[in-house]
């Protein structure tokens, strides 16, 4: 929070307006982190009441969001902000819709809990297991450089996602030669892979999410740029 | 069609996106004025420090930064009006194509046609409307009524007030609103064709609307001029700028291109002020 240096405005008003936001979206971020453990474990344990609890919670993440766009909205209409304060309301907007989204994939993978895999099947599952816990672990590396506006750790982990996709498409190759064995299985090898999906955009909205923390931070737009580049900031 | 090359996209640093200028390195015919180590003195104290800055040709220079930080000093500089302050000494130079204005046989009087200036209030003269604009021609020895008709309403189009006072030239200029009668001192100082024209918060006795047709006023003039604007408000600035100064106690702390300075500032000193922070 030290890099914000919010609290130093002579608006003691804006301060307020500012600091109001940015716990929203920790609470936002704590809760969409929240959601995707759940929605894990409950795919983990098929824990049906979990995985209902999951998608009964989706609305709060959604009602985040829109209040935190129309607090911003307010902000900008009402204070005008400028350079890092302005950098800081551009990069939270996008958070949230990234983190909105994050919330949704949550709720796909919830409702995999809900389907009928017979105990034969459930070991598909646990192929999950890996990459959601790596997963989880980016989005929560992702939440704490964003709380800390630490731009070298969103550097760091911003790669991450390379190895999140390696993951992805080992986990890919290993469901199709399932399918190939098993025909009968394709049903719900194809949940497995929308779930395995699901947790590879994780990935990649973590990914932006570090991209906002680097342009607020630096005010260089890192989207579509080499990892070689970005090492250069 | 606008083609964007991926490279560019990427960078940010496609032309179509910005047209920056670099101002460290204008070329020569890109310059309007070009103030070199300029020092000025109020008796001992010292307001402007070693100012060294290009304003290019044909382009919306603003001036910002808090009470006292020598931005109007420095505005007047530019027309020699500091000339008309006891006990201000100044030292360096300010070239107007290539030649210092602070020259010993430079004709002020001159110099103050080729640089136009506009105050915070407008001070038309107790004349009409017409007299006003073609003041300064008459001054300079124009009598041909018909080349004095041409430039009144040429100045006045120019200035956007020909058409609310078109059918009433020869009424006296008191009886306009604020803002017109800012934009007739506009016309008044257009008239006579200047190269540079400075601006001294020329909104900040206005309401808001005015203030918004004299923005694109100076956005319009820009096309004929070089335009320099002192500003308290700083949206003002970032508004009809393309180039941005930000000043501090004498110093000029940072100089940039306007997009670039309102988002991404290099100084802390600039990200304070125009954030609205503690220095």
């Amino acid at each position: 929070m030290d890099n914000l240096q919010i609290g130093r405005h002579i608006s003691g008003q804006f301060n307020e307006d500012l600091e109001r936001v940015i716990n929203n979206v920790m609470h936002m971020g704590g809760l969409v982190e929240k959601q995707l453990t759940d929605a894990l474990a409950a795919v983990d344990t098929t824990d049906v009441t979990l995985a209902k609890e999951v998608l009964s919670n989706d609305y709060q993440v959604n009602a985040y969001e829109v209040s935190i766009d129309d607090e911003c909205t307010r902000i900008i209409a009402k204070r005008q902000p400028a350079a890092g304060d302005l950098r800081l309301i551009m990069a939270i907007v996008k958070t949230i819709t990234d983190l909105e989204r994050i919330g949704d994939e949550a709720e796909k993978i919830a409702r995999v809990a809900l389907e009928n895999f017979s105990s034969s099947q459930q070991d598909l599952l646990v192929n999950l297991d890996n990459l959601g816990r790596l997963v989880l672990e980016f989005l929560q590396a992702s939440l704490d450089a964003f709380t800390r506006m630490d731009c070298d750790a969103a550097i760091k982990i911003h790669q991450m996602d390379d190895k999140i996709n390696r993951e992805y498409e080992a986990l890919i190759r290993q469901l199709m030669t399932y399918m190939m064995e098993d025909p009968r299985s394709i049903p719900q090898i194809m949940t497995v892979i929308w779930s395995a999906r699901a947790l590879e955009r994780i990935g990649d909205r973590c990914q932006n999410i570090c991209e906002y923390i680097i342009y607020f931070v630096k005010g260089k737009v890192v989207r579509h740029t080499t990892a070689e580049d970005m090492k250069k900031l | 069609m606008i083609s964007i090359s991926p490279k560019a996209l990427a960078t940010g640093s496609d032309p179509a996106f910005s047209k920056k200028l670099d101002l460290n390195n204008l070329a020569p015919e890109q310059v309007a004025l070009d103030i070199n180590k300029l020092n000025l003195f109020y008796g001992k104290k010292q307001a402007l420090n070693n100012i060294t800055m290009s304003i290019p040709k044909g382009q919306v220079t603003a001036f910002i930064g808090p009470s006292g930080c020598g931005k109007s000093t420095l505005l007047r500089c530019i027309n020699r009006m500091n000339d008309l302050v006891d006990d201000c000494h100044i030292s360096g130079e300010i070239n107007l194509h290539g030649n210092n204005i602070y020259n010993k046989h430079v004709d002020v009087a001159e110099l103050r046609r080729k640089v136009g200036m506009v105050f915070q209030r407008p001070n038309p003269f107790p004349k009409t409307i017409y007299e006003n604009v073609v003041y300064g021609l008459r001054i300079m020895g124009e009598n041909n009524r018909r080349r004095l008709d041409e430039a009144a309403e040429q100045s006045l189009r120019s200035a956007a007030l020909w058409n609310e006072v078109k059918d009433r030239l020869h009424e006296s200029a008191l009886g306009l609103s604020g803002g017109q009668q800012q934009r007739l001192v506009i016309a008044r100082a257009i008239a006579i064709q200047p190269e540079v024209l400075l601006l001294d918060e020329p909104t900040s006795a206005l309401d808001p609307i005015s203030t918004l047709v004299i923005e694109e006023l100076i956005n319009d003039l820009k096309k004929q001029f070089t335009v320099v604007i002192v500003t308290h408000n700083m949206q003002q600035a970032a508004r009809v700028s393309d180039q941005t100064a930000f000043m501090y106690m004498g110093d000029l702390i940072e100089y940039s291109d306007t997009n670039t300075l309102f988002t991404t500032p290099l100084k802390k000193k600039t990200e304070d002020y125009i954030t609205g922070r503690y220095g």
